[in-house]
């Protein structure tokens, strides 16, 4: 089948014109927004850089964060600012890309002047933009990136804003399983995750909990992040035939998998799965309403939870853009409750080193609960367990901040043969 | 013996979603010398317009097919007519630059739509599998290699059977002696970047249904095609199938016997591989111009 005439030009010329294009496809960056150089007017406003993944493989939570950094910009604005001064973001899109991510953070600090820095979303692009601030000198307060290489670089302006670094996120969820019965125990475990300096610690950390409680690993793979078709993982998975299947993922990649295994035949007793089942409707519209059943998850932030705050933000965040917020928006909306900390704390922005020295000093009310920071930026909590019930999400651990009492023991998709 | 043979099943199915869309780009480079750098992004906008009209109008999505490729075909007939006709005979790099551009508009244009939140388009059968003894077909891959298959073939059928077929050969072949017989070469052009654009809006509707996706997926996409198109042979159809079909295979079977981590990096180590031994690709021709050069 090769009806068409051979090409006339030179096929060699154009494989290399394809090479070169090829290493041409990193996205550009978009910027939107703009800032005002007026870092020196102390009664103008402060103005807030950012860039975020809001197009390209991280554009659903990048979206969700901006949105989280605008109701935090909306409602402290309507409170008389910060310092009395207004605030202004100023927001760039990396495009999910860490090149571009480098040369925003650099184009906010030495073209937009801004005054202070919030940070960006996944670990992945938090790592070259927190270096890009920690060089700078300029505090770095960041909502999405708690991977453990983060914090072994002794930076001294980065903070992260959740309750614990990436590899004990699922502490509480890794506990609770081993302290089941021994005949609801599961006795084996998948850990298929996303190459990624997020997803990556998530599942070795509660890996490294289960192995050491019997729990036998009888697969762990980690997959790129461009990886499309899942079928195959999940025939691997299948294969092994695990109990349990714990997933370092992030949004689309958990989908992909829980849909590979239903097409497969195959569901494991229980489903464990990092930040995709967070986002909510996005998550059941993607696997289907009816698969979400007993899917288990950490998240921070509880739409319900009785933390100061919390309830107006929620609020806020349904006039502005309706619905309920999605983590990503609430950690973004913390990461600004803890800069407006250290901002007040301190009363002034001149000195961004003195704004780091107060929050490793100080404990911070945040929607997220009180956070608090070792010498390394890494915060010292302990995260909420989630899970999908009766197609809503109800947060089932540790108990104390539990919103229901039930946990659906497993996972229970519908669609699975 | 039998995970063996569930994941050459797996890499097959795969091979032909990608044939299908492939086939588009070869087939627009092939006549025109143009390197669609927003194929993937005409990809991706068949895929959200399979959503809007399955969405809108409860068609199934595979029925959606028989809406996008239309739709994208006279997207493709006014980009070319617009955009892409004035530099038709500029450099190549010209042309790479154009539509990489092109690539990027069309990215904002879905953001501006549709919305950066992933997007999945999820029938009733999405998830199901057909089940040979304990081998499993996925239904959705199914449908769609079935419709790669039928519109590869009426693509075939068109080249090579139908007076615009042989026009369009000829335009490929020897522009000024198809001239001189009375063929159209601009016309023909504007036809075959418009047929090329609709087979990505057929991809893009069978696609949609397989994976969820946002308007930057096409990244990924474009990324692909042009290894599979150069692994091929650029402007050979069969090739294009050939590739598609290799860089399926070569992706399951990576995943399932090495390592996922390298599902998408061994392909592209096979197309080096290929290159260095035949730098024309598997099907492509070796050229004079080529001769020359050694």
């Amino acid at each position: 089948m090769s009806p068409l005439p051979r090409p006339g030009r030179r096929t060699r010329g154009s494989v290399t014109l394809l090479a070169a294009t090829a290493l041409a496809l990193s996205a550009p960056a978009c910027g939107i927004g703009g800032g005002d150089d007026d870092s020196g007017d102390s009664s103008g406003p402060i103005t807030i850089g950012t860039s975020l993944p809001l197009t390209g493989e991280f554009s659903q939570p990048g979206q969700a964060a901006k949105e989280g950094y605008e109701v935090w910009q909306e409602m402290i604005n309507a409170e008389g600012g910060l310092l009395g001064r207004q605030v202004e973001l100023t927001i760039k899109d990396d495009a999910s890309n860490q090149n571009t991510i480098v040369a925003d953070y650099n184009a906010l600090i030495s073209q937009d002047n801004v005054d202070l820095l919030l940070g960006t979303f996944s670990s992945l692009l938090n790592l070259p933009a927190s270096s890009v601030a920690e060089k700078n000198q300029m505090l770095y307060v960041e909502p999405a990136g708690g991977s453990p290489e983060m914090f072994t670089r002794d930076y001294q302006y980065l903070f992260f804003t959740q309750q614990a670094p990436v590899d004990r996120q699922g502490d509480v969820f890794a506990e609770w399983i081993t302290s089941l019965p021994e005949n609801e125990r599961p006795k084996t475990a998948a850990y298929p995750t996303l190459d990624d300096p997020f997803a990556i610690p998530t599942s070795e950390g509660i890996e490294e909990i289960l192995s050491a409680n019997g729990v036998e690993t009888v697969y762990r793979e980690t997959y790129a992040i461009d990886t499309k078709n899942f079928d195959t993982i999940a025939n691997e998975i299948k294969a092994a035939d695990p109990d349990l299947v714990v997933q370092g993922a992030i949004f689309e990649d958990g989908i992909g998998l829980v849909r590979a295994m239903l097409k497969s035949g195959f569901a494991p007793d229980w489903l464990y799965q990092s930040t995709a089942p967070s986002l909510g409707e996005q998550y059941a519209e993607g696997v289907g309403a009816q698969n979400t059943e007993g899917v288990m998850f950490a998240i921070s932030h509880a739409p319900e939870a009785d933390t100061p705050g919390n309830a107006e933000f929620v609020a806020k965040y349904k006039e502005m853009f309706g619905g309920l917020p999605p983590e990503d928006a609430a950690d973004a909306f913390a990461s600004g409750q803890v800069l407006q900390a250290a901002v007040e704390g301190v009363g002034s922005i001149d000195d961004q080193a003195a704004l780091a020295d107060w929050l490793r000093d100080n404990e911070v009310e945040t929607i997220l609960g009180p956070l608090s920071w070792d010498e390394t930026g890494s915060p010292e909590g302990e995260f909420l367990i989630g899970q999908w019930q009766d197609g809503k999400v109800e947060y089932v651990l540790p108990e104390e901040s539990a919103t229901t009492d039930h946990i659906v023991m497993g996972w229970q998709p519908g669609d699975a043969s | 013996m039998e995970p063996f043979v569930q994941n050459l099943i797996l890499g097959l199915l795969l091979g032909g979603v990608y044939a299908l869309v492939a086939s588009g780009l070869t087939l627009i480079f092939g006549v025109m010398r143009v390197i669609n750098i927003a194929h993937g992004a005409f990809l991706i906008l068949g895929g959200f317009v399979s959503y809007a009209v399955w969405t809108w109008l409860g068609f199934d999505p595979l029925l959606c097919v028989i809406a996008t490729t239309p739709v994208l075909f006279a997207v493709g007939w006014v980009v070319y007519r617009v955009v892409v006709s004035p530099i038709r005979t500029a450099p190549m790099s010209s042309t790479v630059l154009l539509t990489f551009g092109l690539a990027l508009v069309l990215e904002a244009f879905m953001g501006y739509v549709w919305g950066n939140n992933s997007t999945a388009v999820r029938p009733s059968y999405a998830d199901e599998s057909y089940r040979i003894g304990d081998l499993f077909l996925p239904k959705a891959q199914v449908y769609g290699g079935l419709i790669a298959i039928v519109v590869l073939v009426g693509l075939h059928l068109l080249l090579t059977q139908t007076w615009i077929g042989r026009a369009i050969r000829a335009a490929a072949s020897n522009p000024t002696g198809a001239q001189l017989v009375g063929i159209t070469i601009s016309s023909i052009a504007a036809l075959v970047f418009a047929i090329g654009i609709a087979t990505a809006g057929a991809g893009g509707a069978i696609a949609a249904i397989l994976y969820p996706f946002v308007p930057g997926s096409h990244y990924q996409w474009i990324a692909r095609l042009l290894a599979i198109i150069v692994l091929g042979g650029m402007g050979s159809m069969g090739g294009a199938v050939l590739g598609a079909v290799m860089f399926g295979l070569a992706e399951a079977m990576t995943a399932a016997y090495i390592s996922p981590a390298w599902a998408t990096a061994v392909p592209y180590a096979i197309v080096f591989a290929v290159l260095l031994v035949r730098p024309q690709g598997l099907l492509g021709s070796k050229l004079r111009d080529d001769a020359v050069a050694q």
